[in-house]
């Protein structure tokens, strides 16, 4: 008997149960559907001036509201003509606001200066959350 | 005969679904084989590292790579400087929501950027994003 039993059990064909297979597979299609982000762009976002039409555009600021940053042709930064160290310019632009709410903040960047040396100013000057901000560059 | 035609009424029409499983991973093959992202080549560049970098939608982005030695590639193609204000006339046109996004170099001139900017403001298509890294140590400022 004994003996029987065991051909019989060999003879069979073992079933695997796949009727939740489908279950499966669309349970992981949609989590991957689900947990899909694709990498969005990140940066410091500006509003140019876009085109002036006419002269009465130009707006006219008081010289005692700007505060000029230059960044020169050797990379070297200046704060009104005054040298000063990348990490100083988020305290100084942010004590300047503070003193000044209408300030407005020129950056002047010469054209052989570094593109990187200008972002990192114009982060700083964002994390300072300077508004009024101004692009400009230097004639050569 | 009739008895038969009776049975077959009764009897429920069964559709094999084993293989139903099957199918769908064949099909999710299938489609993650041939999937190629549209990826625009661009150029190489080294984006500076900022710490007050916001998102912008990517449906929205413009791209304009300007590589070390002053290259200027949109839509894969180079360009030169005086070409950008008509190419982003356009863009601007079909989108006026339109972000130009720029992933320059950061030891680029400054001059060249300067150009390509002077191009937009014609062109009006003033919304930019300096495109960057996040900043990995804060403090070590370029």
């Amino acid at each position: 008997m004994a003996v029987m039993k065991k051909k019989k059990k060999l003879g069979s064909m073992g079933e695997v149960n796949t009727s939740a297979t489908a279950d499966i597979s669309f349970l992981l299609l949609i989590f991957f559907i689900v947990s899909t982000i694709f990498a969005e762009e990140q940066g410091l976002i500006m509003l140019l001036p876009g085109k002036k039409d006419t002269q009465d555009d130009v707006v006219k600021v008081k010289e005692s509201n700007v505060a000029t940053i230059r960044v020169g042709y050797d990379n070297s930064l200046t704060l009104d003509r005054k040298p000063v160290v990348i990490n100083q310019v988020k305290s100084l632009i942010e004590a300047r606001i503070l003193a000044n709410d209408k300030t407005v903040v020129v950056l002047e960047t010469h054209p052989d200066a570094h593109y990187g040396k200008m972002v990192a100013v114009l982060d700083e000057l964002k994390l300072a959350n300077a508004r009024k901000l101004t692009l400009k560059t230097t004639k050569r | 005969m009739a008895m038969d035609f009776g049975r077959s009424a009764k009897k429920e029409p069964q559709i094999p679904t084993s293989s139903m499983g099957d199918i769908v991973f064949l099909l999710l093959i299938f489609f993650m084989v041939t999937t190629v992202f549209r990826k625009e080549t661009g150029l190489p560049v080294e984006l500076p590292r900022a710490e007050a970098g916001e998102e912008a939608q990517r449906e929205l982005v413009s791209n304009i790579y300007i590589d070390r030695v002053g290259r200027i590639s949109v839509d894969d193609r180079l360009v030169q400087p005086k070409h950008i204000r008509d190419l982003f006339k356009q863009k601007a046109a079909e989108n006026p929501l339109l972000i130009v996004a720029f992933k320059t170099d950061t030891y680029t001139p400054y001059g060249v950027v300067s150009d390509v900017m002077e191009g937009l403001k014609e062109a009006n298509a003033v919304r930019v994003l300096f495109q960057s890294d996040i900043e990995i140590n804060p403090g070590t400022k370029y």
